[in-house]
């Protein structure tokens, strides 16, 4: 009888889709100007930045990890970005190419120590979080590149579709179907989620764990350097605190949007949509919240609240695991 | 008045679409060793779970001397008297021997501290009581399997238990404690008006120790309080799994004289191996038995490269070669290894059946930029998991919800997709039923007809012996003695035996 129910309606895709509706239409009949063309521009600039450090996350999630380093990261990514432009003048498209390859790097450290040391990566991103920040810190004297080159910056407040949209949203949208993409239909992307599913078995199986766990850290560093070059061109500056200090303005969404999503904090399940899904629900609420002006204090507790509901709902998650997919 | 200490009257237990038990009695005399037997899903757990007060029964009655009970939660039934001794060690391995016998009831002085003194005296009573020779003091783990094993049986009797459930209790034990364990039980029924429940898939065993026998088939009673001298090995099969068993052996000529596939030479290892000396030939079924601690499994890792080799060669087909790692062993050297626990290190739990089974073949089914999607690594599965018949709804059904057989029949079905010369086998019938037992015997000795050359890891003497055609001992991670096997299970157990108690 419950072979009628398309499998996707029993997801936890589904539940979120159906919370993100319920939360447009609730702020767009109590709220004036949530359906505006000015605020859902200014949403779809949030919710790219939300949805590619919540993708961030996700993959070192997946080992069964975390990346608290994830803002610092991006954030140090970024300035590099910012100085490569403005003190170097180096074009546009090769700074991207070399800011994604430092993000890497920086992922790489991550990963490396992590796997040598046994040491769990929160820990480990603990700490490179402050080596990251301060050494960043230290080499910009705290000074933002302000100069950057126009075509960069013109890209930040570009509106498409009749002006709705950003075209950040669209290259995080893209992003999401290419790791969709690898989780799915490789190899490798296989291969990532049994290391982080379950270790012993993996190596045992022929896998080389460690190489694995550091790639996942490594896809994680270039994610958050995208997202650190994507942050860059919506505020036209490269600026060391954009990010909060030490880059925490960063880390409640980056654990919210893949949380609610349904990937597993104990590894070897990702929800490459969901994380999506979850993105926009939190940049929903508090975007909503603002509007209806219940003041700062009362949109951070709601964030904190559905933290605690998230990670209430992942211990749930783990006993029915067994009916979701592995990769959705 | 009855002189049943435990009685289970018609108890049906149903689970959502199973019906576990149905209409089952089980009637334990009192100072008796009862055994109760039945294959992986006949549902002798769930009536241990009920006597235990884990589950409660749909219907039917349980009574306790004679009088009806009914548990709610396993602490009232400990309360009663009765204590489980799992094959999981319930003890906590970084507190002392005393500590873990008093943990319920840690004795105090009058600051409201433990007093240390009163938990080594109170506890080496129960020790004294199983004459075992352990300082109360000892760290529990420092003891071996065996010595825990039997701490856990002290700390029961300590609860002042009249009933011991004792499941799988020799799954880990060498044969001298496998020996000594039966002689205490049979003092503590004797001495201590203790009944116990004997649940072991060692037939052999069941006929040493045990009184009676209760045998459960598909929820039901297939025999009930049946006198164990009523009884023989073909009868009690038949009635475990419904039809004569059947008995397998491998018959093959191989030359022993032939060169070797691989060769381990004079190998020394970080995990504390001397001078290991070994080799396989083409088609072999290559016995490496040992009790546990001989450092068996810890050799088969070493050679894939999870612990280091100090000294000493790896020869395969007489060229020496370096394993770094499993994944070189699959991908260069066609080695596999079948771990011995296959929920921690064969399968992911979480997983479903398809990635299960096609782990070990992505990378060669790979196609350009890593392309790989389920129908690819089904078509080249599916010919194994229909030959080894596991039993699943569909290949996207989650591992951890199949039974046990079907667990280790998918942890084997992806070695032989994975087309290796030589595969490592470790305890591979470990708590599985007679019948996907006697299955995966069939397997393994076609496999080597078909010239996979096997490394056979097994405690379970007379698996070797009906497998293996030569067989090596191992003691204290050291070879002790090769023997060709004749099959022949007296000379070829006592020879054995014989290797490792000289």
């Amino acid at each position: 009888m419950n072979n009628k129910i398309p499998n996707f309606v029993k997801t936890n895709q589904f539940g979120l889709l159906i919370l993100v509706i319920v939360f447009i239409c609730i702020f767009s009949f109590s709220t004036d100007g949530f359906t505006s063309r000015f605020n859902i521009y200014a949403l779809s600039r949030v919710v790219a930045l939300d949805i590619m450090i919540g993708l961030a996350m996700m993959v070192v999630i997946l080992t069964g990890g975390l990346n608290l380093s994830l803002g610092a990261l991006g954030v140090s990514a970024a300035m590099f970005g910012g100085w490569c432009m403005e003190s170097m003048g180096i074009p546009i498209s090769i700074t991207i190419i070399l800011v994604l390859a430092f993000g890497s790097f920086l992922g790489w450290i991550n990963g490396f120590v992590t796997v040598r040391t046994g040491v769990h990566s929160f820990i480990v991103t603990l700490a490179t979080m402050s080596i990251y920040f301060g050494f960043m810190t230290l080499l910009t004297e705290a000074e933002a590149f302000r100069k950057l080159p126009e075509a960069f910056t013109d890209f930040g407040s570009l509106k498409l579709f009749n002006k709705y949209i950003s075209p950040l949203l669209i290259i995080s949208v893209m992003t999401c179907f290419v790791l969709y993409y690898i989780f799915k239909y490789t190899d490798i992307g296989r291969k990532l989620i049994a290391a982080g599913a379950n270790p012993d078995a993996a190596e045992l199986s022929g896998i080389s764990v460690d190489r694995m766990f550091i790639y996942c850290h490594m896809l994680s560093g270039f994610l958050a350097a995208l997202a650190g070059i994507m942050l860059t061109a919506r505020i036209g500056a490269a600026i060391p605190s954009m990010a909060g200090h030490l880059g925490f303005d960063w880390l409640l969404p980056a654990f919210l949007a893949p949380v609610l999503g349904g990937t597993l904090l104990s590894g070897g399940k990702v929800t490459v949509f969901g994380t999506m899904l979850g993105a926009i629900l939190v940049t929903l609420i508090n975007n909503g919240l603002y509007l209806i002006d219940v003041g700062e204090f009362w949109v951070r507790f709601f964030l904190g609240i559905i933290l605690l509901g998230a990670v209430l709902l992942d211990r749930a998650r783990e006993y029915f695991t067994v009916k979701n997919s592995i990769v959705s | 008045m009855s002189d049943y200490i435990l009685e289970l009257n018609n108890i049906t237990k149903n689970f959502p679409g199973v019906k576990a038990l149905d209409n089952a009695n089980f009637r334990l005399k009192k100072k008796s060793i009862h055994a109760l037997l039945g294959e992986n899903g006949a549902g002798k757990s769930t009536l241990i779970k009920i006597i235990t007060g884990v589950y409660n029964q749909n219907e039917g009655k349980l009574f306790l001397n004679n009088q009806e009970k009914s548990f709610s939660s396993p602490n009232e039934a400990m309360n009663a008297g009765i204590s489980v001794v799992h094959q999981e060690r319930n003890l906590i391995r970084r507190f002392s021997v005393g500590e873990n016998l008093m943990l319920t009831n840690l004795p105090k002085n009058n600051l409201g501290l433990i007093d240390y003194n009163t938990v080594a005296k109170e506890s080496k009573k129960w020790l004294d009581i199983m004459e075992l020779d352990i300082d109360p003091n000892t760290i529990v783990s420092d003891l071996t399997v065996a010595k825990m094993q039997l701490c856990e049986i002290a700390k029961a009797l300590s609860l002042e238990s009249k009933i011991l459930l004792l499941d799988e209790p020799t799954s880990s034990l060498s044969p001298q404690d496998t020996k000594n364990l039966f002689a205490l039980l049979k003092r503590l029924v004797a001495e201590q008006d203790v009944s116990i429940v004997f649940v072991s898939h060692k037939l052999e065993e069941v006929f040493e120790i045990c009184d009676e026998v209760t045998v459960l088939r598909d929820g039901k009673n297939a025999c009930e309080s049946e006198q164990i001298t009523n009884l023989n090995r073909q009868k009690l099969v038949k009635l475990m799994i419904g039809r004569d068993e059947q008995i397998i052996k491998s018959k093959k000529n191989i030359d022993f004289t032939d060169e070797s596939l691989l060769d381990l030479q004079s190998i020394n290892t970080d995990l504390g191996h001397k001078n290991i000396n070994l080799n396989l030939k083409k088609g072999e079924i290559l016995g490496l038995y040992g009790l546990v601690g001989a450092g068996r499994t810890e050799l088969i890792k070493c050679v894939l490269g999870l612990d280091k080799i100090n000294s000493g060669q790896i020869l395969l087909n007489n060229k020496e070669i370096k394993i770094k790692s499993p994944k070189d062993a699959l991908e260069k050297y066609k080695i596999g290894y079948i771990s011995e626990d296959r929920k921690k290190e064969g399968l992911i739990l979480m997983h479903d059946v398809l990635s299960n089974a096609g782990i070990t073949v992505w990378s060669n089914l790979k196609k350009i930029l890593s392309f790989l999607n389920d129908s690819i690594v089904y078509n080249k599965v599916d010919p194994y998991v229909k030959q080894l018949e596991v039993k699943t709804p569909s290949y996207q059904q989650i591992v951890s919800n199949l039974s046990g057989g079907n667990q280790q029949k998918i942890s084997v079905a992806k070695w032989l997709a994975s087309g290796t010369d030589i595969l490592f086998i470790d305890e591979p019938t470990v708590g599985i039923d007679i019948k996907t037992k006697s299955y995966l015997h069939e397997l393994i000795i076609e496999l080597s007809l078909k010239g996979t050359s096997i490394i056979l890891i097994t405690s379970d003497m007379p698996e070797m012996i009906s497998l293996a055609d030569r067989i090596i001992t191992m003691k204290d991670f050291k070879v002790v003695g090769e023997t060709i096997n004749n099959h022949n299970y007296e000379e070829m157990s006592s020879s054995i035996m014989g290797n490792i108690h000289e």
